[in-house]
């Protein structure tokens, strides 16, 4: 199917500074594209720029064919309809006299309202579920109400292409997936969509393609599975994500971890633990500003859950299984990045007894491998002394015994 | 269809309420007409002479002229409120009223006579010369922000006020005259006057109402009007250059009277009016209505003496519109 937006080679400049650079990608119809990018990325400004409210500096705009610069206003309003960011307050006129606003580039001036606009202002409350309170003052709405409102009156338009502006902000978890059922049902309708959204995870688990924008260049445009990655996402934003894969829909999901690219904290710890030792010291380290790691743990392990809820990235195993060679790598490259290694007093299994290895390995290494001193109780160690002799072996290799964490840190 | 029944009899109501003003109004006042003899509005043989002058040569002229007058102030307040999302925005923000001074004043202190209408040829020349002195002042680029144009608008107006101040100071024996016409009076009305106006209204008021869809998409904002298909800037220039020559026209005949072009359209929103689809028609309608009240008020309540029109509209709609900014406080 041809592709009903095109946008070749667009660029704006806002007082000689270039906010929107080159800009080439096209859009089908029952597409949903969702914009991401971080605050200042021209976001906004790829929006006005379709909707025709400002004029591209250079480059071209093409809607269903036609090269949208020999397009009238009344005409780009008859086939683009916009919903911004900003809502309306005091606005004292029923939801429905704001939602047959839309008709207005389809009535004439001396025209009256016909029979054809009712029913597509009905089309819209029905899509929208915003008939219940159409007699009800803009005004008095909800927030969830009011943007639900505004994008009646957008679809009022019939719009070949529908923008939106960071729908979903200042709303509640329930209305936002309200919103986002709406444009599925448009979707599915035939309606183009270009959304900004604030929440990547809205993007990745709704939309059928992502742009990614930072600092008015594209970073990258495609499907959501293959363009949005934990690294791709990290370059977006500055921050470190978390990737990981939605239960239900199967798309990518990512959770922001606490470290801020490039600014100072206070460091960054490789966590070994295993039921449930863990947990007090991710909440003690995570509270003092440090960023962790954790791993290897099993799938269902507390310490495992409870990370998973911290948003802290975690290597997993699957539940009850010792760990295999490939899961140690990944633990290596992750506990790599971090500045300490802490080993919790955890029981001894065959099972994770690797983890030991990985400590020997880092610290072999040159990396700081912290064991709490409870670790080395002779009572948590199920392997008849294996695990005994490996930590023995980290602490002549440079491993530090210390009581107490939050002290450790204080002190150093 | 209920709701256009109940529409079509409110308008019906409010048509109802301005003809029986005009009715009662022809009656009262002083002199030789009074209102015992209103009825032979209808049968004017029965009149003398100089009671068929006084009705139809004085009265009625003045009267019909009032409604004008008021109508046109209230819709162009109506409009330019809507235009600037301003609900303290009056008629003469463009510089109107003081340009309309300021050309009154030149033509009573040069002494120039084109005939009959010299003062309010004068008046509106002027008027319109600093509303387009506003606009140009006013215009960025190709787009006429809002706040530009109110503050261009503010500073036209000081300048003008301070020309005709030093106009008055000069004035000498037509300081009475230019005195009186700053504060705006209907006391020269003959049907002359009504003539004059007249075409801009027949010509300004339909295209005005004709852009209640455009106001109403100004409510939501100039973005979000520009993005459902209204050509904002245009429509502002438009709109403005409508506005204009209405209440130019207006000023022309009447002289600066205050409070109505700013209270009235407040006053048929808190009815309920709130579309300008209605809007504009109701603040013609009762703007018509309040300034013909206030003038029978003017012209009867210090009998002889008439005070100007001006004076009465700002001692009520002062007050009112303290009473509307103390209740809308929390929106303003």
């Amino acid at each position: 199917m041809k592709e009903y937006l095109q946008v070749e080679n667009l660029s704006f400049s806002y007082s000689r500074r270039k906010v929107l650079d080159k800009l080439t990608f096209g859009v089908r119809r029952s597409e949903l594209v969702g914009v991401i990018g971080p605050n200042g990325a021209g976001k906004s400004t790829l929006l006005y720029l379709l909707a025709g409210l400002i004029v591209p500096e250079s480059g071209k705009i093409v809607l269903g064919e036609k090269d949208t610069r020999f397009l009238s206003r009344r005409m780009w309003s008859q086939k683009v309809a916009m919903v911004f960011q900003e809502i309306p307050q005091n606005l004292e006129l029923t939801s429905q006299e704001v939602i047959t606003m839309g008709r207005f580039p389809h009535i004439g001036r001396w025209q009256r309202e016909g029979d054809v606009d009712e029913e597509k202002v009905s089309w819209a409350m029905e899509i929208t579920s915003t008939a219940v309170f159409s007699d009800r003052l803009f005004s008095e709405l909800s927030g969830g109400e009011k943007q639900r409102v505004m994008i009646a009156r957008a679809l009022a338009q019939e719009p070949e292409l529908l923008l939106l502006d960071e729908p979903t902000s200042h709303l509640d978890v329930l209305h936002q997936l309200e919103i986002m059922d709406i444009l599925l049902d448009l979707r599915a309708a035939g309606v183009a969509i270009v959304s900004v959204f604030h929440d990547l995870n809205l993007v990745s688990q709704f939309c059928d393609k992502a742009l990614l924008l930072k600092e008015g260049r594209m970073l990258s445009f495609g499907g959501v599975e293959e363009v949005m990655k934990a690294e791709e996402v990290e370059k977006l934003f500055g921050v470190e994500f978390l990737e990981a894969t939605h239960p239900f829909s199967l798309r990518p999901f990512f959770m922001p971890l606490r470290r801020i690219k490039n600014e100072t904290h206070r460091g960054r710890i490789h966590l070994i633990c295993g039921g449930g030792s863990g947990s007090p010291l991710m909440r003690e380290l995570l509270e003092a500003g440090f960023s962790l790691s954790l791993g290897v743990v099993n799938q269902l392990d507390s310490d495992e859950e409870l990370a998973r809820k911290l948003g802290i990235p975690v290597v997993q195993e699957k539940p009850f299984s010792p760990f295999s060679p490939s899961t140690m790598e990944e633990a290596y490259r992750l506990a790599q990045k971090a500045d300490f290694i802490v080993i919790a007093p955890t029981y001894w299994g065959r099972g994770n007894l690797p983890n030991l290895d990985l400590a020997e390995r880092l610290v072999l290494e040159g990396k700081a491998v912290l064991i709490l001193e409870e670790a080395l109780n002779p009572r948590l160690d199920y392997t008849e002394g294996a695990a005994q002799e490996k930590l023995k072996k980290i602490i002549e290799e440079g491993g530090e015994v210390i009581k107490d964490l939050s002290a450790y840190f204080s002190s150093s | 269809m209920n709701t256009r029944v109940k529409k079509g009899l409110t308008y019906l109501g409010f048509l109802a309420l301005v003809l029986g003003s005009v009715f009662l109004a022809q009656g009262v006042g002083g002199g030789r007409y009074q209102l015992s003899h209103s009825l032979s509005l209808f049968f004017p043989s029965d009149l003398s002479p100089s009671e068929k002058i006084i009705l139809f040569e004085i009265r009625l002229p003045r009267i019909v002229l009032s409604f004008l007058v008021g109508g046109s102030l209230s819709l162009g307040g109506a409009v330019l409120q809507g235009i600037f999302q301003n609900p303290l925005v009056d008629p003469y923000v463009l510089g109107i009223s003081s340009g309309a001074a300021l050309g009154a004043v030149i033509a009573i202190l040069s002494g120039v006579y084109l005939g009959f209408f010299t003062v309010p040829l004068f008046a509106f020349s002027m008027a319109l010369f600093s509303a387009f002195l506003v606009f140009y002042l006013g215009k960025i680029g190709k787009r006429f922000p809002l706040e530009v144009l109110l503050l261009a608008g503010i500073g036209v107006g000081f300048f003008f006020s301070a020309l005709v101040s030093l106009g008055m100071f000069l004035a000498g024996e037509d300081l009475h005259q230019l005195f009186f016409w700053t504060m705006g009076g209907l006391w020269n009305s003959s049907w002359q006057e009504v003539k004059m106006i007249l075409p801009f209204i027949v010509m300004g008021a339909p295209i005005l109402f004709s852009f209640f869809r455009e106001l109403n998409a100004f409510l939501l904002g100039e973005k979000v009007a520009e993005s459902i298909g209204v050509e904002v800037e245009k429509v502002k220039k438009q709109l403005l250059f409508v506005v204009s020559l209405l209440v130019a026209s207006a000023v022309a005949v009447s002289g600066v009277i205050g409070f109505v072009g700013l209270v009235v359209p407040h006053l048929v929103r808190l009815l309920g009016a709130r579309d300008h689809r209605h809007l504009l028609p109701f603040s013609f309608l009762l703007g018509g209505g309040v300034l013909l009240w206030a003038d029978t008020l003017a012209r009867t309540i210090l009998y002889p003496v008439e005070l100007p029109v001006g004076i009465i509209t700002s001692l009520l709609g002062a007050p009112f519109f303290i009473y509307l900014l103390r209740k809308r406080k929390k929106s303003l």
